[in-house]
């Protein structure tokens, strides 16, 4: 190959045009050993079973194929600066493509003759000759190293290609193949819906045994996504652009309505779906739970906590302890509403004992200093010293049971629920009442209330509160803890509080004093906040979102070990949290459905069973692929999107402030 | 003394072997805009940070009002009422500019977690009432930092809009000393100018009384009714300006000792 070094911007152009040899090289190499090491960690061999067109594609094939095209076209990508004309893609697009994934061919296909002349196998076990056969073709190496070669070539030419395709057809081919990536995914979801529906036939017509999709279903999801996508692109376009046109408070209204909405069809879903599925939803929403109190913590005050998992554990323990016949020295023998006051108070204990020593902490040191304390956590449920309380090794068993003999369950009594409903509408008749009382001018945007209609309010929540005091169990709903339907319900129920005081909390002063904790710690105590209380406060209420998070886990399983509450735990949640976007709910929301939903959790399985192995490099590549292309999150708040974009903010504002100027100059 | 407002004596704080007060006393009555002016490194920031509860002083007592308040922590003594600026402007960037004024007010405002979450009437009226005092502090600065600029973030804000929303933060928090650190440092003169006269009118309209400690001699000039001169801790003058621009002590400080005879100056 010869060194084609010619300047960007110059107007010699060969047939490799402005794309160097070196570059060529670069992106070669890394593409090459993306697809060795993805075939030597195992990847390429377990994810093979698994089709994803069936019988033409692989997702074993999938999982490299997009290694060559990708880096084909990335290679002869330029970067598009305003005011500079782009030379028009031509031939030059395609050859360095099909260079560059020649050269990813040329480094399996040594991988394949190094492994077929040395044992590698004792170091890396799934370099099996299986493997090597799948990957060479089922050829001899020599030959399936060239036609590695060959392949990879034409690969790179054809993610080269993409450049010469018109935007109006790039567009529609990329949702085509988002679709079809998406069908995969979603194969268990599809794939249950339709049978819970009696639709089960054409479920054998979209997805074969293999799991792929078959061919003419194939077809149909990316013809139609094509097209989808060429009819439809300006409306979704004008739809989006009202939404963001809107005013702050229709803005709001439409994400109240997108919310209950979702939170509707959250509530329909479990019935959709099969027992494996629900397992899915209900650790998701777990995993929400415990992601919107880290996130009040990380998010909204700004203390980086890595040993979380100790409040989770708090959680699950006290429910343990004071509901379980067979807890060690202590068994009060709760039902489990009962025992959610002991959790609650054991959390708030746990937070102000956590939270007190390390809240003069700052950044760094604070996150090493919880981590140590997460890790405490673990070690003292583990200890024999705390044995005849925690049972040390051996966990404890019989976790909040149904009755004699059967198994860990919650029993919801409706009354209870009437009447704790009462109690929050008395408390609310009370303070309209109060605030009728007083003698106020009436204030823009400020409701007032006649001392009539507060009394009422009062009076049916106390008629409410006594009916269910009354008649506690007129009416119940008994979960049981091996029954993920009813566990996601319950689950969901409790997410949906989280969310509900996460966000009242956040928009109120206490809110406002976090953020401003989190931006400035002496100035925010410099305009008069209490940072230790204002960061305890913080600590507290994640730890109790946490405590629930825990207690439902204990009923969930039955039984709880120290093991379940490894410092992973803690990573898993700050990850979720990132990903989705740092003080965001529905961010938390949405990196939980990715990452516990899809990946699946740290113990739990996702939609793809054969990422299980993998998971966790596939967190690792995920997180580093956020942090480099959208550090802010999947969904952020508009305040963690303006942080982390501050040019793009500054050059909207300048642009903003010349129209500024000018209408300040008319009058 | 009854006036009395600000009574500090014989402040003193070393940070190890330097002393960056010794023994400064300064009195300031209700009503007054008192200067505090000296060269680099005198201890003008130090005294701030000392009245503000960012230090704590080795010796001496801060009065406010007749409490001493030397050893409090900052937020006790906003709470108190005194409210300050900085030199180096910390305003919480990623809050918008209302957002900024808004969470100054938190000493003033008392709705708890239990209303925020019912969305009682109180806590409603009280998030009401935050807004309007924010929208209205800001209103003092004129177009400055009206309409649009109340929902930008903070960092996109202009150096001189900077330093005015810093002054409008610290009113937000219904101080009745105000300690400014060089609030025109950085400004052009048609901003210094504006400035000079909204200091004047921070207390002859809302009733502040102002420390300030300023560089340019124009503003001091302008807006102080005394003058505090420190110099290597040590409050070497005081009085009107014109008493002190004329101090032989102050001009030394600033200039240096004439070389030959000692009567150069004036």
């Amino acid at each position: 190959m010869t060194a084609v070094t010619t300047p960007v911007g110059s107007a010699r152009r060969g047939v490799l045009g402005d794309v160097t040899a070196r570059s060529m090289l670069r992106r070669g190499a890394i593409g090459g050993l993306t697809v060795v090491f993805i075939a030597a960690i195992g990847m390429f061999e377990t994810f093979d079973a698994r089709k994803v067109i069936d019988p033409i594609v692989s997702l074993g094939y999938a999982s490299i194929v997009w290694v060559p095209i990708m880096f084909g076209y990335l290679v002869s990508k330029r970067q598009e600066l305003e005011g500079i004309e782009a030379p028009p893609p031509g031939a030059s697009n395609v050859v360095s493509g099909g260079a560059v994934g020649a050269i990813v061919g040329f480094i399996v296909g040594l991988f394949l003759l190094i492994a077929d002349a040395v044992h590698l196998r004792d170091i890396f076990l799934n370099i099996s000759p299986e493997m090597r056969e799948t990957l060479g073709f089922g050829q001899e190496p020599l030959m399936g190293a060239m036609l590695l070669v060959l392949a990879g070539a034409a690969l790179g030419a054809l993610g080269g290609t993409l450049h010469l395709l018109p935007e109006r057809l790039r567009g529609p081919l990329r949702s085509a193949l988002v679709a079809l990536v998406l069908f995969n995914f979603a194969e268990l979801v599809i794939g249950n819906i339709l049978r819970e529906l009696g639709a089960g036939a054409v479920d054998r017509l979209i997805y074969r045994p293999s799991r792929g999709l078959s061919m003419p279903a194939a077809a149909i999801v990316a013809v139609g996504a094509f097209l989808a996508k060429i009819l439809m692109s300006g409306r979704v376009r004008a739809a989006r652009d009202k939404v963001v046109g809107q005013s702050e408070s229709a803005k709001r209204r439409t994400a109240l309505i997108g919310g209950v909405l979702l939170v509707a069809i959250g509530a329909l879903m479990p019935s959709l779906f099969g027992t494996y599925l629900n397992e899915i939803l209900s650790n998701v929403g777990l995993f929400i739970l415990l992601g919107l109190g880290l996130n009040v913590v990380v998010g909204y005050a700004g203390l980086l906590d890595l040993g979380y998992v100790a409040f989770f554990a708090v959680g699950a323990y006290t429910t343990a302890v004071v509901t379980s016949p067979l807890s060690p020295s202590f068994s009060p023998e709760l039902a489990f509403f009962e025992a959610l006051p002991w959790v609650l108070g054991m959390a708030a204990v746990a937070g102000l004992v956590i939270g007190t020593p390390v809240i003069r902490m700052r950044g760094d040191y604070l996150a090493i200093v919880t981590l140590g304390f997460g890790e405490i956590a673990r070690i003292a449920l583990q200890s024999d010293w705390l044995a005849n309380l925690f049972g040390a090794a051996q966990g404890i068993i019989r976790i909040s049971p149904l009755g004699p003999g059967q198994g860990a369950g919650i029993r919801v009594s409706y009354g209870y629920v009437l009447a704790a409903v009462g109690i929050v509408l008395l408390v609310i008749g009370f303070l309209r009442w109060r605030d009728s009382q007083r003698d106020v001018a009436p204030l823009d945007g400020v409701p007032s209330y006649t001392a009539r209609s507060s009394l009422l309010l009062m009076g049916a929540g106390a008629l409410a509160a006594v009916l269910g005091m009354l008649f506690p169990t007129f009416l119940t709903w008994t979960i049981n803890g091996i029954d993920p339907p009813a566990m996601f319900r319950i689950v969901l129920v409790f997410a949906v509080l989280a969310g509900f005081v996460t966000w009242r909390l956040q928009e109120s002063r206490v809110g406002r004093a976090w953020v401003a904790v989190r931006e400035d710690e002496q100035i925010a105590q410099a305009m008069g906040i209490n940072i230790v209380t204002t960061k305890l406060l913080a600590f507290v209420i994640g730890a109790m979102l946490a405590s629930f998070g825990g207690a439902l886990f204990a009923v969930k399983l039955g039984t709880i070990f120290p093991h379940s509450f490894q410092i992973i735990q803690s990573i898993i949640i700050l990850v979720i949290v990132i990903v989705g976007g740092m003080g965001s709910l529905r961010g938390v929301a949405i990196g939980a459905v990715v990452l516990i939903g899809v990946l699946g959790g740290p113990t739990q399985p996702g939609l793809l069973r054969e990422f299980a192995e993998f998971k966790l490099l596939l967190y690792g590549v995920i997180l580093i692929w956020m942090m480099l292309q959208r550090p802010e999150g999947l969904w952020p708040s508009a305040r963690r999107a303006r942080e982390l974009h501050a040019e793009e903010t500054l050059q909207d504002v300048w642009l903003k402030d010349v129209d500024g100027e000018a209408e300040e100059v008319k009058p | 003394m009854t006036a009395a407002i600000l009574d500090v004596r014989a402040l003193t704080k070393r940070f190890g072997g330097l002393n960056a007060l010794s023994g400064v006393d300064l009195t300031v009555n209700s009503g007054e805009i008192v200067s505090v002016i000296g060269p680099n490194g005198a201890g003008k920031t130090t005294f701030f940070n000392i009245i503000s509860g960012m230090f704590h002083p080795d010796q001496g007592e801060i009065l406010f009002r007749g409490d001493d308040i030397a050893g409090m922590t900052p937020d006790q003594v906003t709470k108190l009422g005194v409210a300050r600026t900085f030199q180096n402007v910390r305003l919480f960037p990623n809050m918008t500019v209302l957002e900024n004024v808004m969470v100054a007010q938190h000493c003033r405002t008392r709705q708890g977690m239990l209303s925020a979450l019912l969305r009682s009437p109180g806590f409603l009226r009280e998030e009401a009432e935050i807004e309007d005092r924010a929208r209205e502090v800001l209103s003092f600065f004129g177009t400055r930092l009206a309409g649009y600029r109340h929902d930008q973030p903070a960092f996109v804000l202009s150096y001189a809009n900077r330093r005015r929303l810093e002054i409008a933060r610290a009113m937000a928090t219904q101080p009745e000393l105000l300690l400014l650190d060089e609030p025109t440092a950085g400004m052009n003169p048609r901003e210094t100018r504006e400035l000079t006269e909204l200091i004047g009118e921070l207390r002859d309209e809302r009733g502040f009384t102002i420390v300030v400690i300023e560089h340019d001699m124009r503003v001091v000039r302008d807006v102080s009714d005394r003058v505090a001169v420190l110099d290597h801790g040590i409050k070497i003058a005081e009085g009107s300006y014109d008493e002190v621009s004329s101090d032989d002590g102050v001009i030394e400080a600033y200039l240096g000792r004439p070389a030959a005879t000692g009567e150069a100056a004036s």
